[in-house]
């Protein structure tokens, strides 16, 4: 072989066109676009700058939980749990604070660390007794909802510190301190996952796992680690959450793992594991915030609202399945 | 019956980077056996998934027994008598044998209830045909390669297709299996059926094929009848020069280091007492009948299937290797012989693939450095002959030569003591051997030293120092270059 077919390798390599075509974030971004076209149509105060940081507020919990699902689906898992870790972890949280007197720091500690040993109890039902994932956090979805109900005794908890109410009211110019905290772990999540050799394992335990643990990777330490990575993004997401609404409430961030694991989907993170990349997520996460907001200044129904959810999930996977399928039979 | 044949006529086809088709014309015939001869990536493959309906021609046409056709899809293809049995599996490995031979027609009876005595019983019927020693409702999944391999060609023969093409299909067979299977195909062929025939073996070409045709970068070289060819013309006609004998140019090491590898009675529930010992510069064949276990001794020394017993030492001292990471950090490396399933991501390019095993050497304070991994990737592509573009080329794009390569490429830079290799030529085109012999004599010249598994024989006996035959798990027997024979390793197998 030449040089000259050497260099033309090597600058083919570095342009990669290909991989942007494949990628679907671009075709989120026109699905996004066209979102806003339609419901600032239907109602001109869904595109002002108040409108859109409200819509960005209202994001933090589920951006929250789907890093964590990111993770989590690209490696070919997931956690079911993780919106009932972030309800627990908040009523642990407001508990310690209301029975002990306690600042908040060391309550969201030990509230952060009790999400952690879910996160490990997952691990292990995963990796330890080869539950599949689907079904082993399904069941602690449920042991975690449960538990909230039980320490709330199904009220909600009240938190008097104001120091941590404050957090979900300070806004660094006009953008709410949440919102920073949102994006800044966006940002460092997903330079983990594009940039690190941890990152890398993630996809090919994903892609194949067999073929990751004959080159030295060891799927079963990594997943730990990405239910671990879940579980405690959850407890972010479930402090954040009381400090918005003064109290740890029972019923807390209920249904947000669906709404978590809708965007990553429609982020076009492949169901099957292998794919995907943090910026999809946070369009997808865009898109289905932006559509709910849509829908209610839409004056829709709220009823309504939970089947336009359900359909757009539907509308995902549908999407993926075409694609996947388009990309198979190339071959 | 009416004589049948497939003809294509100018038959082009072009992916993003490559034109895999140019031009191709020529005749299969019915009751003859034609073979498709020529260099990874030439475009074999290609033309069979176009035959087959799973790609469609960009130009020309095929025509089966005088009537053009276009199939979409490869259930058009199979209605029409086309089967293909592909370099890659297509089974589903979590289903019977029988299962997998009828696929979708499983026979029912008229409520829709499958009638699995039937099935079962028909595919028994079938097995027996090739003499094989499974049953209709083993799972797939427990089979060795082999026999799955024979589960894909046993599709073919239940759906009396009248057009089989085989492509590469006795790469992970042993010998016993290539005579069963060369039985088996001779029987289609003088039912009058039309055979196309894909193998880089050419010995088999002259066992078994009437015609060849030789491609090279997509387009056709040339037809003969295999009668009037010689296997040096054929190498000269495909690779565009002479490559001479590839086993006697090699230089290879005069003497040996110190042990480097110690395996003392190694036990699991596929082997049992393993031991032998392995020096720096030796290259130490595996041989043995297909299922033997020679797979199943480097995957426990590798940390891929668990000890129960024995010890194993690098360098003289005893290491505990509890997963692949831990015989990595030991410094040993293995390329795994199952490049669909073991050994690589397919939906990921070159570039990640060659780094996936040495993912430190690219990378500082665990972030990787794209362009020394980029770098890295290249060198691979360029030392092996990687047919490709780009290195962010899909490693499922790649043809199944140039995957294989892959798999090579990836201790490309890493500093290992030693390296096993399981089928490393595994579809891999003659010139390309030569090449990658070349290679496994240069790494045991540097002080590493190999371990290297083949089903072909020729090349154990030429390429390594020393040969270790296993048998039902155990060793029966050790020989050395000079005392090695086909006959001797065979009596040692059997
Ligand atoms: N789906 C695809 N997308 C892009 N390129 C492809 C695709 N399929 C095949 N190719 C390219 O077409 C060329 C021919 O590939 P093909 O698989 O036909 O080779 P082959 O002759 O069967 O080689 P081998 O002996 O290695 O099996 C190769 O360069 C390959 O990379
Ligand atoms: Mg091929």
């Amino acid at each position: 072989m030449g040089a000259n077919t050497e260099n033309t390798i090597e600058k083919n390599s570095r342009t990669n066109i290909g991989s942007i075509i494949r990628s679907n974030t671009v075709v989120m971004l026109f699905v996004l676009a066209g979102v806003i076209v339609i419901f600032t149509a239907i109602n001109p105060s869904f595109l002002t700058t108040q409108n859109i940081i409200n819509i960005l507020n209202a994001s933090v919990i589920i951006g929250l939980l789907s890093i964590g699902q990111t993770f989590l689906i690209i490696a070919g898992h997931i956690d079911l749990s993780c919106g009932s870790i972030a309800a627990l972890s908040g009523a642990i949280m407001a508990y310690i604070m209301r029975e002990t007197g306690i600042a908040w720091p060391t309550a969201f500690l030990l509230a952060f660390l009790f999400a952690v040993l879910v996160g490990i109890i997952n691990a292990v039902l995963v990796n330890v007794f080869e539950l599949q994932p689907f079904i082993a956090t399904l069941a602690m979805m449920s042991v975690c909802k449960g538990a909230t109900y039980l320490l709330c005794e199904g009220k909600a908890i009240q938190i008097a510190d104001k120091a941590f109410l404050k957090i979900s009211a300070i806004s660094l110019a006009y953008i709410p301190l949440p919102v920073i905290i949102m994006v800044v772990m966006f940002l460092v999540f997903g330079f983990i996952l594009a940039r690190t050799v941890f990152g890398r394992m993630v996809y090919m335990i994903g892609g194949n796992v067999s073929a990751a643990r004959l080159a030295g990777i060891k799927p079963k330490r990594v997943s730990t680690i990405l239910y671990i990575i879940s579980a405690g993004a959850s407890a972010v997401a479930g402090a954040l959450y009381c400090s918005r609404m003064f109290s740890a409430l029972p019923g807390a961030a209920s249904g947000a793992e669906f709404d978590a694991i809708t965007a990553v989907v429609l982020g076009g993170v492949a169901f099957i594991g292998g794919k995907g990349n943090m910026a999809g997520c946070f369009v997808g996460l865009i898109i289905i915030q932006f559509f709910s907001n849509g829908l209610v200044l839409s004056n829709m129904d709220a009823f309504w609202q939970v089947i336009a959810k359900g359909l757009l999930l539907i509308a995902a996977l549908v999407f993926d399945f075409v694609r996947r399928k388009r990309f198979e039979s190339r071959l | 019956m009416e004589q049948q044949y497939v003809e294509f006529k100018g038959i082009g086809k072009r992916f993003i980077g490559v034109r895999a088709l140019h031009d191709v014309s020529f005749r299969a015939n019915g009751g003859e056996v034609t073979a498709l001869l020529g260099e990874n990536g030439a475009g074999k493959s290609t033309l069979l998934k176009i035959l087959s309906g799973a790609y469609t021609a960009d130009e020309g046409v095929y025509e089966i027994n005088g009537a053009e056709k276009h199939f979409a899809t490869t259930q058009e293809a199979i209605a029409d008598g086309v089967s293909i049995i592909y370099q890659e599996r297509q089974l589903v490995k979590e289903l019977t044998v029988a299962e997998n031979i009828f696929m979708n027609m499983l026979p029912s009876n008229r409520l829709g209830v499958i009638d699995y005595a039937a099935a079962n019983a028909e595919a028994q019927r079938i097995i027996d045909i090739f003499r094989l020693p499974i049953r209709s409702t083993d799972r797939v999944k427990e089979l060795s390669v082999a026999h799955q391999q024979m589960v894909e060609i046993m599709k073919a023969v239940r759906r009396e297709s009248n057009i089989i093409a085989f492509d590469e299909p006795t790469a992970s067979l042993s010998e016993t299996e290539i005579n069963t299977l060369f039985s088996v195909i001779g029987h289609l062929r003088d039912e009058g059926k039309v055979i196309l025939y894909v193998s880089h073996r050419l010995k088999e070409l002259f066992q078994i094929t009437d015609k060849i045709v030789v491609m090279k970068d997509g387009a056709l070289v040339d037809t003969l009848k295999t009668s009037d060819a010689s296997e040096k013309e054929l190498i000269r006609l495909m690779v565009g020069r002479d490559i001479g004998d590839i086993f006697h140019h090699l230089d290879r090491a005069a003497s040996f280091g110190g042990p480097v590898l110690e395996v003392r009675n190694i036990s699991n529930d596929n082997i049992s007492d393993i031991s032998f010992t392995l020096h720096k510069g030796e290259v130490l064949g595996i041989s043995g009948l297909v299922g033997a276990g020679r797979s199943e001794i480097v995957r426990a020394i590798f940390g891929a299937d668990k000890l129960q017993r024995g010890e194993i030492l690098i360098d003289g001292k005893p290491v505990k290797i509890g997963s692949p990471a831990d015989a990595i950090r030991a410094g040993i490396g293995l390329c795994p012989e199952d490049r669909k399933d073991e050994g690589l991501v397919l939906e990921n390019p070159i570039r990640t693939n060659i780094s996936i095993a040495t993912l430190g050497l690219v990378s500082k304070m665990g972030v990787i450095d794209t362009k020394m991994e980029r770098d890295m990737s290249l060198k691979a592509i360029a030392a092996y002959n990687i047919k490709t573009h780009s290195a962010e080329k899909q490693v499922i794009e790649l043809s199944g030569g140039n995957q294989q390569k892959v798999i090579l490429g990836r201790w490309i830079g890493a500093d290992l003591k030693v390296l096993i290799l399981d089928e490393p030529t595994k579809g891999i085109d003659v010139g390309a051997k030569s090449e990658i012999y070349n290679m496994i004599i240069g790494l045991a010249k540097s002080g590493l030293g190999v371990i290297f598994i083949s089903s072909e024989l020729p090349e154990v006996l030429n390429i390594c120092d020393n040969i270790i035959v296993v048998k039902e798990g155990r060793v029966s027997g050790t020989l050395a270059r000079e005392d090695a024979s086909e006959e001797k390793v065979l009596t040692l197998a059997m």
